[in-house]
């Protein structure tokens, strides 16, 4: 049992090491590596490629992987921060956000889907990873670019939408009712609980602030990791996706002045465990049942992906007064697709959704998530070849009137 | 004064912006793992940024402290600062213009309307004055050092200028 896991850990780190050379994101390269494996593999003298005895506990180990991504989405977020980053970015990424999801759904209709699967499919086409994006820009030397803020901006804004939203579709997937009623009143319950904990949280914050002066970095450890796995597990005893009692944690916790700390102390076991659920995501798919509508469906979803994230950016870059090559640039960023998209493919996995959605998402995340960065970084380029197709204007106002 | 943009990079760290008086545009990033980036933007195209250097912790405060004149002073630096905390220490010179010409520390109620306190004065003619009385004179030319907050370094400049509080 251990010797398998060691064999996951050792591939993991093989794929991780494999990306760090092609200077990729990593999670494209976890997902293909937990493809390659699994039970179609076969054994190779004392390694067993199979993963058989031991995938029960990699899925557990992803499992936690979710809790530990989600909970620091919780604690990075501020409605604080999203206050003060100002109108143009709460207009950038409603404009983002309504033009990707609407086609998302549309997509989702179009290929004969009911309400559940499109809703979960215009999630994933929907949200990019912030991981991804954030990287990208550092390593392009990008961040002192004036698109820069809104494309931080619009995915903070999407991390908000992300987090109201798996709310909502948990309520709606993993409830066991099938009658309306019965869905909307649990996805009532998944929002009453998070607002009540945050409503909660935030009364708590001078108690939690004393409480937390823990000057042993193991107690504080434990403290934080019970707080985590408590409040996670209980939501799923109410059928709230155990993925929002971390996200919630996440969010009271941020309000506290051991925000930081806990961020250094989640982050390496974020990392590690996430990379573990990228790996158990791969190895639940097998290769050879890909192709078909999923590729077809993937295809699709990467087009209008594309042409979605391109028209945002441009619009959302007019209403901040940009020029039109950097609004080019904010949409061919935030192109990339990761981890969100897969924990929304999970979450219909738990709901028992069509199981379509998994080979797809796997697809979907595996082009973007690699052709995305390619995209960034050649962004002079296509900007060129769609300034060539549409002859974009530059409506700037000019410096003197603005001022 | 030259404007300076400050904007969260969430997830990345902080950016400052400041466009000087030569017309450069300079962008300042620093990284949350304490890396910092300067951005050069070309006068042709400001879109497209351009980066200077990448300095670790360690170097930018060198670099810091060179730029900022701690090593070697500009000698047509009229007012030099130096910040503890809070206070900094200031030196003006006294132009003949300015409203405080002739007059005494004590006559300008300098401590009382400002907050800031005179701890030296430099004069061609009189020589170095440490923590001068009420009674010096303020003549043109001088130079007066003043310990103060940032906003009562701006009330004592303004009565050097206008010659009251």
């Amino acid at each position: 049992m251990i010797f398998e896991i060691g064999l996951a850990l050792g591939l993991i780190a093989l794929g991780g090491l494999i990306s760090a050379k092609l200077r990729f994101s990593v999670i494209p390269f976890y997902i293909l590596i937990g493809m390659a494996v699994g039970p179609h593999a076969t054994e190779l003298w004392h390694f067993d490629f199979r993963f058989i005895d031991s995938a029960p506990f990699i899925d557990f180990m992803g499992r936690i992987g979710v809790l530990f991504l989600l909970f620091y989405l919780g604690l990075e977020f501020s409605v604080g921060r999203l206050v003060k980053s100002g109108k143009s970015i709460v207009v950038g990424g409603s404009i983002y956000i309504g033009i990707n999801f609407t086609l998302g759904l549309l997509l989702g209709f179009l290929g004969g889907f009911p309400v559940a699967e499109a809703l979960v499919i215009a999630g994933i086409t929907t949200i990019s990873s912030s991981a991804i994006v954030a990287k990208v820009l550092v390593d392009l030397k990008r961040t002192a670019n004036p698109e820069t803020e809104m494309i931080l901006g619009i995915t903070m804004f999407e991390d908000i939408f992300l987090a109201v939203y798996i709310s909502i579709l948990s309520g709606f997937v993993l409830s066991d009712s099938n009658s309306l009623g019965g869905v909307l009143l649990s996805a009532l319950v998944s929002l009453g609980f998070m607002l009540a904990i945050i409503i909660l949280g935030r009364k708590a914050v001078p108690l939690l602030n004393k409480w937390l002066r823990i000057r042993s970095n193991e107690l504080f450890g434990l403290v934080i990791f019970g707080a985590l796995f408590l409040i996670a597990g209980f939501s799923e005893t109410i059928h709230v996706a155990e993925a929002i009692g971390a996200l919630l944690v996440g969010l009271v916790l941020a309000e506290t002045e051991h925000a930081k700390r806990i961020e250094h102390l989640i982050m390496p076991f974020r990392d590690f465990f996430g990379a573990v659920f990228f790996f158990s995501f791969g190895l639940s798919i097998d290769p050879m049942s890909l192709g078909g509508n999923a590729v077809w469906l993937a295809l699709a979803a990467v087009v209008i992906t594309f042409a979605g994230n391109f028209s945002a950016g441009m619009l959302a870059g007019r209403t901040a007064n940009l020029s039109p090559k950097a609004s080019a640039n904010i949409g061919l960023t935030i192109l990339s697709r990761g981890e969100f998209s897969i924990i929304l493919a999970n979450l219909g996995k738990d709901g028992g959704l069509m199981d379509i959605l998994q080979p797809f998402s796997a697809i979907y995340v595996l082009i973007l998530a690699i052709l995305g960065p390619i995209l960034t970084k050649q962004s002079p380029h296509v900007y060129a070849f769609m300034n060539r197709l549409f002859k974009f204007k530059d409506r700037r106002v000019p410096k003197e009137e603005a001022l | 004064m030259m404007e300076i943009r400050e904007s969260i990079l969430p997830g990345i760290g902080m950016k400052y912006q400041m466009d000087t008086a030569s017309g450069d545009r300079i962008v300042i990033v620093i990284h949350d793992d304490g890396r910092r980036e300067l951005y050069h933007f070309s006068r042709e195209d400001d879109d497209q940024s351009h980066l200077i250097a990448t300095l670790e912790d360690q170097e930018a405060r060198q670099f810091a402290a060179l730029v900022g004149g701690m090593v070697y002073k500009p000698k047509q630096l009229e007012s030099v600062e130096m910040a503890f905390d809070d206070l900094t220490i200031e030196w003006y010179r006294i132009e003949a213009h300015f409203g405080c010409v002739g007059k005494t520390i004590g006559e300008l109620h300098i401590r009382q309307n400002s907050g800031a306190s005179v701890i030296a004065l430099i004069d061609k003619k009189k020589g170095k004055l440490i923590n001068p009385g009420p009674d010096a004179v303020l003549g043109a030319d001088a130079t007066v050092v003043a310990v103060g907050e940032r906003e009562q370094q701006k009330r004592f400049k303004q009565i050097l200028m206008n010659g009251s509080g």
